[in-house]
């Protein structure tokens, strides 16, 4: 049947959506058609996390092609289209509970971390990095900090100078978090190319601006103001790399709060992975929309099923054999588990991309 | 080659009599100062005048300085802020301009809709410059969306920049939301970023583009910058060293007073500890109380009589701030907003949409409300007639409403 399917945008990204799926079965595709709609939405802000820099487009169709692109945000730390933001981000910005699920420390590391922040606050970084005393540790464990942080932030350190050679700044990025989350309240989409950094910097990333938007909504919850914001989603790929059995074991991290408690402040997770059977169960229930794609991995069908809204027990082979772009919607929100076929991102958009208006453009007081 | 980076003097901003003529003494000591130091050529990015058409004190003095530099052959090369642009074109940088005392840089052509920029070349260091005006509200982002970037970038010699916009990824925490543009809208390539607008100073190499570079003001421009900065400055650039030189015209002092659970006896008290075995000579003291007071109202302070004591003690001006001051015995007042421009850009945006025009989305009306809102804050100038004037606020607003 060639019906159009909707759903209730707000409420279905505000309780979290799980698209599983085996490899080339359109994942990219049916993210890309998604955040396509969402920029026309203005109930919405969503981050994305983007591993492979595959939505904004660079050198392909994408997000810019839209009409309304000036709701999209796009940041990246090479090669910056004009117009784009550079992804800069400052080392004061960063406290040592971003780094919880990133990196394994050891609780003296932890305990360590936190004397730093304790004693010179924003600088902490730089005083690890530049050896300012803190006492009660060992120089063994400093050094081991040290080492972590200067691989995992991209700096150098020559003649008792701090470098700084990635993302990570010591004079520019200061106000790039709450950037973000004010683009993310104007119902924006912002994209971050993380395709440059291992996965531990971008989660560190995305834990840094997840972390101010959570607090933020909290605080408007508690203001009153809660429901004149926009529903902030945040799109991230790969996520048992924050919400897999085994970090979660290691202690919580921003993203396994969000998916427990984030519904309460608007803030919900839109989570893309191929091995949904390494998210625990009670995260999976959490997820109240599931857009199946085809699964191949049995097991990975039975975490699925398991935790999906409507009984889809008889549904396994049907998921197993599903075509590329095709899709079961299981959700809180429908009455019924739905089929679905998902339209070609690149179709999308020729029929929606904007005509080039020519407007005579005023360029006064140039001479 | 050794040249100086000056921007947003904003000649004639205080109001104040004793402080009218601050900046254009700044400025005096700045000009001084770039001959004593043999300066090859002088760049100011923006705001030179507070606005459009400065009073003609300021000018006067403002255009002597400008013709000792001229008579000592040292070139003026400028570009038009925020403050000091016109959109009808009427502005006293372009009379200044024809009489020959600065060049303004912002010089190009429009090709196929698209700008593209002109050098200027200073005829003593071979020093190629260009650059773009700043517009309220950061309007000048079109230009550069615009901007024909390739014989920008692949020209050679030594290229320097002139901006007059904040740039994102370089704004301090203060200025979080001032209007603002990503730095990949500045063409690269360029040796020297000479940059002005957001009133602080830093200089960054950034790879891909050269040395960015803001001075700041030349002297604080309000209360905030006052306490903030103290005094302001400008660069000197010698062979891609920057040196910041400070520009004093008074010793400034700042006061600030918790107020909180304090009576007005007590807050009385902290301003007699503050001048207690104290001298202020030439100095300007500003005050800000903050807090709830336990019992009275602000008003009951004796301002009158402790501005007096500092007055006695050879303060040269005394200036209080108590917005953010309250008392117990009134309803509390939230104060979301810090400035003037952030209360206009919230109550823009809360009103945009509400009026249906065909082929006006959010965005042009957002961009059209705030160059009328500019236009409509202008005040009638010096020995302007009435008639002229609503003729000059019509042409303006025509010249805007024609670009829909």
């Amino acid at each position: 049947m060639d019906v159009d399917i909707f759903l209730e945008g707000d409420k279905v990204l505000t309780h979290h959506i799980l698209i599983p799926a085996t490899t080339g079965r359109g994942k990219s595709n049916l993210t890309s058609c998604m955040l396509w709609n969402c920029l026309e939405k203005d109930y919405c802000g969503t981050l994305v996390l983007d591993p492979h820099d595959e939505y904004y487009g660079r050198n392909k169709i994408g997000l810019k092609d839209h009409k309304k692109k000036n709701n999209l945000v796009y940041y990246t730390p090479k090669n910056v289209p004009a117009g784009c933001k550079t992804l800069k981000i400052n080392l004061k910005v960063i406290k040592p509970q971003h780094f919880n699920g990133v990196v394994d420390w050891t609780d003296a590391q932890k305990e360590a971390l936190s004397a730093y922040y304790r004693k010179y606050g924003a600088t902490w970084i730089e005083s690890i990095i530049l050896e300012k005393p803190v006492e009660g540790f060992s120089e063994a464990t400093l050094a081991v900090i040290k080492r972590r942080l200067l691989q995992l932030l991209d700096l150098s350190f020559r003649e008792n100078q701090l470098f700084c050679n990635g993302a990570f700044d010591l004079q520019a990025g200061i106000t790039i978090v709450k950037d973000i989350c004010n683009e993310l309240e104007s119902s924006k989409i912002v994209i971050i190319d993380t395709s440059n950094f291992s996965g531990a910097v971008e989660i560190l990333i995305g834990s840094l601006i997840a972390t101010e938007i959570l607090n933020k909504y909290k605080s408007y919850k508690i203001e009153g103001t809660l429901k004149e914001k926009p529903v902030i989603s945040i799109v991230l790929e790969e996520a048992p790399r924050v919400l897999g059995k085994e970090v979660l074991e290691k202690g919580s991290n921003i993203f396994s709060t969000i998916a427990r408690e984030g519904r309460k402040f608007k803030v919900g997770l839109m989570a893309i992975t191929q091995l949904p059977s390494l998210i625990p169960r009670q995260i999976l229930a959490n997820m109240n929309t599931k857009i199946i794609l085809g699964v191949e991995m049995q097991p990975e069908r039975q975490a699925i099923i398991e935790s999906a809204s409507q009984d889809l027990s008889n549904d396994s082979r049907t998921i197993a054999s599903l075509d590329i772009g095709e899709a079961l919607i299981s959700s809180n929100f429908t009455k019924f588990a739905i089929p679905i076929k998902i339209p070609l991102f690149e179709d999308l958009v020729k029929i929606n991309s904007s005509k080039n208006n020519k407007i005579k453009k005023d360029f006064s007081g140039v001479a | 080659m050794k040249f100086a980076h000056l921007a947003d003097c904003h000649i004639g901003s205080w109001r104040d009599p004793k402080l009218r003529d601050i900046s254009t003494k700044a400025f005096t000591k700045a000009v001084d100062l770039c001959v004593e130091k043999n300066i090859d050529f002088i760049l100011i990015s923006g705001d030179l005048f507070n606005t459009s058409l400065p009073n003609i004190d300021s000018l006067k003095e403002t255009v002597l300085k400008l013709k000792e530099l001229k008579d000592k052959n040292i070139p003026v090369y400028i570009i038009a802020g925020s403050h000091d642009f016109s959109p009808s074109g009427k502005t006293m940088l372009d009379v200044l301009e024809n009489a020959g005392l600065f060049v303004n840089v912002a010089k190009g052509e429009v090709i196929d809709n698209k700008l593209k920029l002109n050098f200027t070349i200073d005829k003593k260091t071979g020093a190629k410059i260009t650059g773009l005006l700043g517009k309220k509200g950061s309007l000048e982002k079109s230009y550069y969306k615009d901007l024909v970037r390739e014989p920008l970038e692949t020209e050679d010699g030594y290229k320097i920049f002139m901006f007059h916009s904040a740039i994102t990824e370089f704004k301090p925490d203060d200025l979080e939301k001032m209007d603002s543009q990503p730095l990949s809208l500045l063409p690269k390539n360029f040796n020297y970023y000479a940059g002005g607008h957001p009133h602080y100073v830093f200089n960054k190499n950034e790879k891909d583009f050269g040395i960015i570079a803001y001075p700041g003001p030349l002297f604080p421009n309000n209360f905030r910058e006052l306490e903030k900065l103290g005094n302001g400055g400008f660069y000197i650039v010698e062979d891609d060293k920057l040196e910041w030189q400070p520009i004093q015209i008074y010793n400034t002092y700042k006061i600030d007073i918790d107020c909180n659970h304090k009576s007005i006896e007590e807050v009385e008290e902290e301003f007699l500890k503050e001048i207690q075995d104290k001298e202020f000579i030439d100095t300007i003291v500003t005050i800000r109380l903050q807090g709830i007071l336990k019992s009275g109202k602000p008003s009951d302070i004796n301002f009158k009589e402790i501005f007096n004591k500092f007055y006695e003690k050879g303060a040269y001006f005394v200036m209080k701030n108590t917005n953010k001051l309250t008392t117990k015995e009134f309803e509390e007042i939230k104060i979301e907003k810090n400035s003037v421009e952030d209360i206009e850009e919230s109550l823009i945006k809360e009103h945009l949409g509400q009026i249906k025009v065909k082929d006006l989305d959010i965005i042009k009306e957002e961009k059209l409300t705030k160059e009328l809102i500019n236009i409509l804050n202008q005040e009638r100038k010096e020995g302007e007639r009435v008639t002229d004037f609503e003729k000059r606020i019509n042409g303006e607003i025509e010249k805007v409403l024609e670009g829909l």
